[in-house]
């Protein structure tokens, strides 16, 4: 056995609980998640609000293209059973599948950016840019909000890859890694919502 | 083990601080500059009003523009950079004391807290060296923080409160957690003190209320920068939009201010009548109750929007609904001093003349909920004196009470009692005679936010008085600045000068960095006068001596919320005609913009990537104190 | 290393630890079908419109509330606060919608 297992086997059964800061950073990370429920459920309220207004521009009924939609969400829900299976590995203290695991995440999370951008992009191109009016405001705030979310997300978790590989996994990194797997779960649950109310209620009219 | 920790002196200490009494210290410092700064603009104010229009038909001393732009100002102040960072020193002054912890949860974030928060407060009171100043009053309404009648003053509002919210949200999580997880052994939910427990409910809805404002504002940053349409109405907008999304945050907010101050008077009234305080249960159920009923009572604030009468009257109740618990914890305190041994110190008698005063701001309140009555009375004095009763007469009074109170333990200092008491009266009067008319000046129909008025309507005499309580105001509030500044020199503060009831009053004024030695075992409410009722002196240790591990001073906080000052410039600039080609393209290419954030996400990724190990205080240490 | 899997399995059995992926595939499969659900019957023109809307709204928050107890361990104990301060969110954000649907065109 080498030192760093021995080391390994030394961490609790759920390092992430195991010291005083890690317990308060989960939590700290948990109370801040009902902070972005308020925050998400303010920009959807808005959206409801402003969904009717779409002057001269297209509607969403126009616009979507639900195949698009489709893909994004099986690609951003997968990611979030992969960061499940990161924290499992993490439990089960297998740095190795831990690392691969949070990189399928990171690759997933960046082929829904390479997607969502593309749809913007074709978006604009049909005239439903951010300024034509208050439904595409409403819209682009709500979808872009969440986009800059995952890539925010993206960063976070290759950067805490690195950190794995430097620090290896310890009762400092193991807290960061179940933040960000709860980062994760809880992007892909506002994804939900976001398919649900602005794209496949937008297609219904 | 011990790690060498590199120990900062002077100002460098002061900025990398990350112990909660420090930064407790700064919030006070910052918080009363800011408080100084809208009291100047409420003499101003009320100095405009002291005398009607002219016969020339010139306004003897501000013009309307001036007059807005310090009226904006003087709200936006005295809510988000006086009244919230007094009350966040207060809670990083004594909290973690009155719960046995060593140590807020994130010492990190809570430095950051304050710097974004005092970063912010700087950008906003910028806009006076640029002559941009916000002029649309503190709520904003749409369509005036639109860009079709505003200009730059908007984006200082805009940005300015977007910086101070961020840090206003990491406090609130930082408490909250700080509450669920550092108690002491033995410190249950409902032992702990009512300061702590109104400190906690107000930061769960500061968690709740800040995101909407958050969003609220980038909407009015989007449709002045970026040519949204959220509130445009024009282009498909909507501006009632922004005034519900400002009210739901509004509205809680005013319950994140109030309810620290019933916290405090909870404490003050105990210790200097000698009585536990009565009811402890059913306070705290009436704080956790008002927490609840503050979110759904935003509407109130739009009666005459034409909402419909069903939105109305369900509004209505709801508002008059929290007069319950109001009314629960105002019978609670007068129980509380009923038969006491009182002893009227400065800090009592701040907080006995609370009662009544609020309690007045309190039945207006529930006139302005009767949505015909407040068709009268809306966008009248009637408001103002309203609100000025439950912020001035409910907040000030009571944070001076508790200022008064806490002093010694913050400092280590005494405050002068004299003195104090001659601040307090004419605090006090003056407050009552500047405000109380001005509810007669409402129902004689003189509407607010105008910046004068014509002669011979009735209103003259009663605004000259006004303006003549104002004055004694400030001079109470001048009395409180001299007796701050002689206390430096003051008497030594002892441990427990109010022979207090609480935890914090069982460690030495001032705490030291570590706070408790021991953390102390805590068998009942109000903890250590149990343990003074069994004859003993100090708190029964629940741990053995040991080394205390102590979080690593940082200086990333405050660049973090510098690069956050220098990108919100950058923004809101981005759009504007400089003189020099060089500036034009730095801001119009946002390159000063993304110089800001990445700043912020540069001092971000140091330190995530840095692990904090912090230092220990030694054993040997600790005995050689003492 | 063998030793080592003995060790998981006895913690599993205690509970110390979570359990393995047989738990969040099924959330997974659930999640996945709800979906599936919900883009069939805004593709099927024949239901009508406000029926589809409350459906597919219902599917979500059912699916959001899987993936909250599997994924983000909710169901596990030690919960409390979680769950009071999401719930509390989660009521804030329905007043917001309420608002935007009734109080805000007329």
């Amino acid at each position: 056995m080498s030192h760093a297992e021995a080391h390994l086997d030394k961490l609790p059964p759920e390092p992430e609980k195991a010291t005083l800061e890690g317990r308060n950073k989960v939590l700290g990370f948990w109370l801040f998640l009902g902070g972005e429920t308020v925050l998400f459920g303010t920009l959807f309220a808005t959206f409801l609000a402003l969904r009717g207004s779409v002057l001269d521009g297209p509607t969403g009924t126009e616009l979507f293209d639900l195949k698009l939609v489709a893909a994004a969400t099986f690609i951003l829900l997968t990611s979030s059973l992969t960061s499940v299976f990161a924290v499992q590995a993490m439990h089960h203290k297998n740095v190795k599948n831990l690392m691969i695991w949070l990189g399928v995440t990171v690759l997933l999370g960046f082929g829904f950016l390479v997607l969502e951008i593309y749809e913007f992009y074709h978006y604009v191109h049909e005239g439903h840019g951010f300024t034509t009016s208050a439904f595409s405001s409403s819209f682009y705030a709500l979808v872009g909000f969440h986009g800059a979310h995952v890539a925010l997300g993206v960063l976070w978790i290759g950067l805490l890859i690195i950190q794995l590989k430097v620090k290896g996994l310890n009762t400092t990194t193991a807290p960061k890694v179940y933040v960000a797997s709860l980062y994760w779960h809880f992007i892909d649950v506002v994804w939900v919502f976001i398919f649900t109310i602005v794209y496949l209620m937008g297609k219904v009219g | 083990m011990a790690h060498s920790v590199k120990k900062y002196r002077g100002l460098m200490d002061w900025i990398t601080t990350v112990d909660h009494k420090k930064i407790g210290i700064l919030y006070f410092a910052a918080g009363g500059l800011f408080f100084v700064i809208g009291g100047i603009e409420a003499l101003l104010i009320r100095l405009q009003l002291m005398f009607p229009l002219g016969a020339d038909g010139e306004s003897w001393l501000l013009s309307g523009q001036t007059y807005n732009e310090i009226m904006t100002m003087h709200g936006t102040t005295m809510i988000f950079l006086a009244a919230m960072p007094l009350i966040f020193g207060l809670m990083n002054a004594v909290v973690p004391l009155q719960i046995g912890a060593r140590d807020v949860a994130f010492p990190f974030l809570n430095s950051l807290g304050f710097w974004t928060f005092f970063f912010g407060g700087v950008l906003l009171n910028i806009s006076w060296f640029t002559g941009t100043v916000p002029d649309i009053g503190w709520t904003a309404y749409a369509p005036l923080s639109g860009t079709e009648f505003s200009g730059t003053g908007s984006d200082y509002y805009a940005i300015g409160l977007q910086i101070a919210g961020i840090g206003t949200l990491v406090g609130g999580i930082n408490f909250l957690v700080t509450i669920i997880n550092m108690r002491a052994p033995g410190m249950t939910f409902m032992r702990m003190p009512l300061f702590t427990w109104t400190s906690f409910i107000t930061s769960g809805i500061i968690l709740f209320a800040f995101p909407a404002l958050a969003v609220g504002l980038i909407y009015i940053s989007f449709d002045r920068l970026f040519d949204a349409n959220f509130f445009v109405t024009a282009t498909g907008g909507n501006s009632v939009l922004w005034e519900h999304i400002f009210w739901i945050f509004g509205h809680p907010e005013v319950y994140i201010l109030i309810l620290p101050a019933f916290g405090a008077i909870s404490e003050v009234l105990p210790t200097f009548a000698r009585k536990r305080l009565f009811g402890y249960s059913s306070m705290v159920f009436a704080t956790a109750l008002i927490g609840f009923l503050s979110f759904m009572v935003w509407a109130h604030h739009m009666f005459t929007t034409g909402m419909g009468d069903i939105a109305n009257a369900l509004f209505g109740v709801a508002t008059m609904l929290i007069a319950i618990p109001t009314g629960i914890k105002v019978f609670n305190w007068l129980f509380t001093i009923w038969g006491g041994k009182i002893r009227f110190t400065t800090a009592m008698l701040y907080a006995t003349s609370f009662i009544p005063t609020f309690v007045m701001g309190g039945v207006t309140g529930v006139m302005l909920a009767i949505p015909p009555a407040d068709f009268q009375f809306h966008d009248s004095y009637f408001v103002v004196a309203h609100f000025h009763y439950v912020i001035v007469g409910g907040i000030v009074l009571s944070l001076l009470a508790a200022v008064f109170y806490w002093w010694p333990k913050m400092f280590g200092r005494m405050l002068n009692e004299t003195l104090g008491k001659w601040s307090f009266w004419l605090f006090f009067s003056g407050f009552h005679l500047t405000f109380f008319i001005q509810h007669f000046l409402g129902l004689w129909g003189m509407p607010r936010r105008v910046f004068t008025y014509l002669p011979n309507q009735g209103w003259d005499t009663a605004n000259f008085v006004s303006t003549i309580g104002a004055f004694f105001m400030a001079a109470g509030v001048i009395v409180i600045l001299i007796n701050v500044i002689i206390s430096i020199k003051g008497p030594k503060a002892p441990a427990d000068p109010w022979d207090g009831r609480t935890l914090e009053w069982s460690i030495p004024s001032p705490s030291p960095e570590y706070n408790f030695k021991q953390l102390p075992l805590v068998r009942g409410l109000d903890a250590f006068w149990l343990e003074k009722m069994d004859g003993k002196k100090e708190m029964t240790p629940a741990e053995p001596l040991g080394p205390i591990h102590m979080p690593s001073p940082s200086i990333l906080p405050f660049f973090m919320s510098l690069g956050l000052f220098i990108a919100g410039f950058g923004f809101m600039y981005r759009g504007y005609e400089f003189d020099s080609a060089l500036i034009n393209s730095l801001f119009g290419n946002d390159i000063i913009a993304i110089l800001g954030l990445a700043i912020t996400f540069v001092c971000m990724f140091l330190r995530s990537v840095y692990d904090d190990h912090g230092y220990h205080i030694e054993v040997e240490e600790l005995q050689k104190e003492g | 290393m063998e030793a080592n899997q003995e060790q998981v399995q006895d913690r599993v059995k205690r509970g110390t630890i979570h359990e393995g992926p047989k738990n969040h595939i099924i959330a997974f499969v659930i999640s996945i079908f709800l979906t599936l659900l919900a883009f069939m019957a805004v593709a099927n023109t024949a239901l009508d419109a406000t029926f589809i809307k409350i459906f597919i709204v219902i599917l979500a928050i059912f699916q959001a509330v899987i993936q909250l107890a599997f994924w983000m361990h909710m169901k596990d104990r030690g919960h409390f606060f979680q769950i009071l301060f999401l719930a509390t969110g989660t009521f804030v954000a329905i007043t917001a919608f309420i608002m935007a649907i009734y109080w805000v065109w007329w």
